[in-house]
């Protein structure tokens, strides 16, 4: 391979290009779509007024600003991320393209019907992150299955003679997300306090066992390939696969602290939290490992900055989320607006980081278009004070609110301390939507924009280089 | 390194039998013991007008905001007495919640009983509590020029009402306040046993 500050394009069959794009394109989509209503709540706390209609209130955007960037956008990006991630590794193109087509449109198809209804307040109960109802959710179910199916016969195809790490990890996510929703969507064992314990098992493992896994998979593609350097262990990637699979679906219920689910139930969930320090720290300690003494690529990458980003967010959003765990912590932040900057700072600060050094590094490569090297800074660095700014301000905020709560104040008495935090909050949250407006017109100058060929690029088919 | 797993579809079918265990050890067994759950001793089910109510607080997301779990916590004693088990046994969906933007309503019928009060707080919180961030429900209510018979006028505070006429309660507002005054709990002193 080449020197990894001059890119070099992908020898990627034209019809896997136009799949991978169209990806990213429409997951572009839902991510300025959802975090527009995002940024709409946020000024929604100093301004509770404004923008009174059904349509528009609160309590239903909520649901499609988390569903939407979740299976709309997180979910788009790195299925079709990890289609091109599998084809590449596997030395071959897209087994079965139409089926990978097929599972794009069942994505779509699915955020587009579970945006509509639950703006008309049809919903399943409020179960965070299974908002959507059971037909939509199958419509996705199927996109997952179809994504997965074409991820997996292109692995056992390969010419390749081993599975490479990050197959494993996307494989991984692929396998699990099924069943994951069969759990979620069968209604017949969730009466009561019986669909408390299914939804604390269901929201932790969505994000544990789905964008986690994708996430990892596609570092562990990435950074190689950007460093033009093995990964650091193969062996630490396997011990984070296992580990991950194992503690992951046993922490759901720390969600549900001090509830009436039963106490060993919940101890055992704080427990394995502090387990999951182990595929945390792993992971992290590879990564880092990885990318040991080559600051200077790093920062001559178009990529790599999300990713050290991402990596770091993962170190720390996770080991947050073991720290917050702990019963003595919960009867603080539970409730309070710092699991919302816990949130984001795993689903935004970890997932989408990584989305986006996946698609700044494999994008141009497949395309042979590069981003705009200014664009991609103001991107870059309004989203990382975006969100370091958002997830400090909830914290700080939630921390207030819970200890306003433990003095024994009016309940007022939090809303009024946690203000200057929110108002905080939405200007954090307007600098990231603006990074999304930024990283479209890159995805749009990586993709359809005419004549961006760049002069660096060393085609490997002559074929392709001549469109420009 | 590990040349077994170099069978892609070994992979597949290893993952998904260790996760496929997990998930039902983790999920589905715990989902199927909770949910026969017993009520607790005095608690009755929803009315059906309740049970409507209770649907418009599912739809319009109340949860995002209002907990119905008292910990058993000092700071949660001012919400009522902690929850058990048998609480929630005629709650599906379950409206436990995790945020607390506003305050736990596990008792909100036994805290504030004035429905009077419950209209006036849907129509705008603010008129009733100063430096609340809770949205509107406006679109719960009519706004007509005058009462007709057998309509229950709201009585706004002034400079919060509609500029014109007056508002009245539809059969929305009711179902939801009618679900908000049933949310009282049931005492503990009276259970034999545990």
């Amino acid at each position: 391979m080449k020197s990894a500050s001059l890119v070099v394009r992908d020898n990627a069959e034209p019809e896997d290009v136009a799949l991978f794009s169209s990806f990213i394109a429409s997951a572009t989509f839902w991510l300025l779509l959802t975090t527009a209503v995002g940024l709409l709540l946020s000024f929604k706390f100093p301004y509770p007024d404004w923008a009174t209609s059904p349509f528009l209130s609160f309590g239903r955007l909520r649901a499609i600003h988390t569903n939407g960037t979740f299976y709309g956008w997180a979910s788009i990006a790195l299925s079709g991320t990890a289609i091109y991630v599998a084809a590449r590794t596997s030395g071959i193109g897209v087994s079965n393209k139409w089926l990978a087509w097929l599972s794009l449109a069942c994505y779509n198809l699915a955020a587009i019907c579970g945006t509509i209804t639950l703006d008309l307040g049809i919903n399943y109960g409020d179960q965070e992150y299974r908002e959507w109802v059971w037909w939509v959710k199958v419509i996705f179910l199927l996109g997952v299955l179809l994504s997965g199916l074409t991820v997996v016969q292109t692995v056992a195809n390969r010419v390749e003679r081993e599975i490479y790490i990050s197959n494993w990890y996307t494989i991984g996510g692929f396998v699990f997300t099924p069943i994951l929703a069969i759990v979620a969507i069968i209604p017949a064992y969730q009466v009561g306090l019986g669909q408390v314990a299914v939804q604390g098992f269901f929201m932790h493992n969505a994000v544990g066992m789905w964008f986690t896994f994708l996430a990892l998979g596609i570092t562990y593609y990435a950074l190689p390939k950007l460093l033009n350097r093995p990964i650091y262990s193969y062996a630490l990637g396997v011990l984070g696969f296992w580990t991950n699979l194992v503690f992951y679906p046993v922490i759901g219920a720390h969600h549900f602290e001090f509830s009436p689910l039963p106490w060993w139930f919940q101890t055992l969930a704080i427990v394995f939290s502090v387990g999951m320090l182990v595929p945390v720290w792993a992971g992290t300690a590879n990564f880092a490992l990885t990318m040991r003494a080559r600051g200077e690529t790093v920062r001559r990458s178009y990529a790599l900055p999300f990713i050290v980003v991402g990596v770091a967010y993962y170190f720390l959003g996770s080991t947050q989320g073991t720290v917050e765990a702990f019963r003595s912590l919960q009867t603080i932040w539970h409730f309070t607006s710092f699991t919302i900057g816990h949130s984001h700072a795993t689903m935004y600060g970890f997932i989408t980081f990584i989305a986006w050094g996946g698609i700044y590094a494999l994008l141009p490569r497949a395309t042979g278009k590069q981003p705009s090297l200014l664009a991609t800074g103001l991107h870059f660095w309004f989203a990382t004070i975006g969100v370091t700014a958002y997830v400090i301000a909830l914290s700080i905020g939630g921390t207030i609110q819970g200890l306003t709560w433990a003095a024994g104040n009016p309940f007022i008495a939090s809303v009024d301390a946690a203000a200057p935090f929110w108002v905080a909050r939405a200007v954090a949250g307007s600098l990231m939507f603006l990074a999304h407006i930024i990283f479209a017109y890159n995805v749009y100058l990586m993709t359809l924009a005419p004549g961006r060929e760049s002069d660096h690029w060393e085609p490997q088919k002559p074929e392709r280089a001549a469109t420009a | 390194m590990n040349r077994g797993m170099n069978n892609v579809w070994s992979l597949v079918l290893v993952s998904a039998i260790v996760y496929a265990a997990l998930a039902i050890l983790m999920g589905v067994v715990p989902g199927m013991v909770l949910s026969r759950t017993p009520p607790t001793v005095g608690l009755h089910p929803y009315s059906v007008q309740e049970q409507r109510g209770r649907d418009i607080y599912v739809s319009e997301g109340c949860e995002y905001c209002h907990t119905q779990n008292v910990r058993p916590l000092k700071q949660d004693e001012v919400f009522g007495r902690p929850s058990t088990a048998g609480d929630y046994a005629y709650d599906t969906p379950e409206l436990l919640g995790d945020h607390r933007n506003g305050p736990d309503l596990t008792n909100i019928g036994g805290r504030q009983p004035s429905k009077i009060w419950q209209y006036i707080h849907l129509w705008e919180p603010r008129s009733v509590v100063h430096g609340s961030i809770m949205p509107r429900y406006t679109w719960l209510f009519a706004v007509k020029p005058k009462a007709d018979l057998g309509d229950e006028v709201v009585p706004i505070p002034s400079g919060f009402g509609p500029a014109q006429g007056v508002v009245v309660t539809t059969t929305q507002s009711r179902d939801l306040v009618s679900y908000l005054e049933s949310l009282k709990q049931v005492s503990l002193t009276k259970r034999t046993g545990k």
